[in-house]
């Protein structure tokens, strides 16, 4: 499985891909829309997990620009706002299964990720 | 008066809410990495329990992470505390450039999201006014901006003195529809300006915004 993590939290991202490539998981970090943008022109994931607000485009919006590229890939949000309204949004682009909210535990995320890579 | 006070109140509610989320969604963050990097030690331990070993540098720098990431929630909790406390100050004398820091690091994490950068010029003039109503009117020029903002963008704060008033200004880059962000302001602000007994104008040629308010506040 190969995941991609986009947080503008570098710290968050840089040590989640660590404890998931552990877990034998393949994840790739990036903290900006456009970095994500240009690394999914060259490479290929399973899934994204987005944090819902970045900085100069949200998650959602990223989102739909990513499956424009990748039309296969899957997507988790992850948020650490948990208003209705994120919540909402979010849960129409992904279900409402996949919006995690900050801090999420690791054993919840390879539940989340698992149940959504299906091969 | 009496209506302006209670569109007032309204508005610093609505000020009150942003500023509240904005820092939840810091506070958060900050927790989410202290988070991961305990989960990263657990995960190291239990490596070292199946023969990998452990390397003390790693694990330092680790307990360094965590430690910067409290420090960090804990100034957030520090702006956070003092902000709650504004919101019932009376007036009172302060130097206008805290006014202006305390505004810039209130809005610095909704700034950064919109590719907007805040810097506060260096100026001491003593102002006498409600600082949380003063916050509150800039907020309401910076909110504007941002919400227009195409990113890559810069804004100063800063005053000067000009005879029994203090002249705030916002200074946009150029391209920045400050008239338009002028008129906003003193629509939706109008109960504060007159809270503060203020003027607001507008000079498109410098890009600016200036908020004229008086040293002394007349009851």
């Amino acid at each position: 499985m190969r995941v991609l993590l986009v947080d503008d939290e570098e710290e968050l991202v840089s040590t989640l891909a660590e404890r998931l490539a552990m877990r034998g998981i393949t994840a790739s970090w990036v903290t900006g829309y456009r970095a994500a943008l240009d690394l999914v022109e060259h490479e290929s994931f399973d899934i994204a997990l987005l944090d819902v607000r970045l900085p100069e485009m949200n998650g959602l919006e990223l989102k739909r620009l990513l499956e424009v590229k990748r039309p296969s890939m899957k997507f988790i949000f992850l948020t650490g706002h948990g208003s209705e309204e994120d919540f909402n949004a979010c849960s129409a682009e992904s279900g409402k299964q996949f919006y995690l909210i900050k801090p999420v535990q690791i054993e919840v995320l390879m539940a989340k990720l698992n149940e959504i890579f299906q091969p | 008066m009496i209506r302006f006070q209670g569109t007032a109140n309204t508005l610093g509610l609505l000020f009150c809410g942003t500023m509240t989320a904005s820092m939840s969604h810091e506070i958060k963050n900050a927790l989410a990495i202290v988070n991961e990097n305990a989960g990263l030690l657990d995960d190291l331990i239990l490596l070292s329990e199946k023969g990998r070993p452990l390397n003390p540098e790693r694990l330092k720098t680790l307990a360094g992470d965590i430690r910067r990431q409290v420090q960090r929630a804990d100034s957030i909790v520090g702006r956070l505390n003092r902000f709650a406390h504004s919101a019932g100050q009376p007036v009172t004398t302060t130097d206008i450039k805290e006014i202006l820091e305390f505004t810039a690091a209130l809005a610095a994490r909704m700034a950064a999201m919109k590719g907007v950068t805040i810097t506060v010029a260096d100026t001491t003039i003593l102002l006498q006014a409600r600082p949380f109503i003063v916050e509150n009117l800039l907020w309401l020029c910076l909110k504007h901006l941002f919400a227009m903002s195409t990113g890559n963008q810069t804004v100063q704060l800063g005053a000067e003195s000009a005879d029994s008033h203090v002249v705030i200004g916002i200074q946009f880059d150029e391209g920045v529809a400050v008239e338009e962000i002028g008129k906003l302001v003193t629509q939706e602000g109008q109960p504060l300006i007159v809270a503060l007994q203020a003027d607001v104008s507008v000079d498109a040629h410098r890009h600016l915004i200036q908020l004229t308010l008086p040293k002394k506040f007349e009851e």
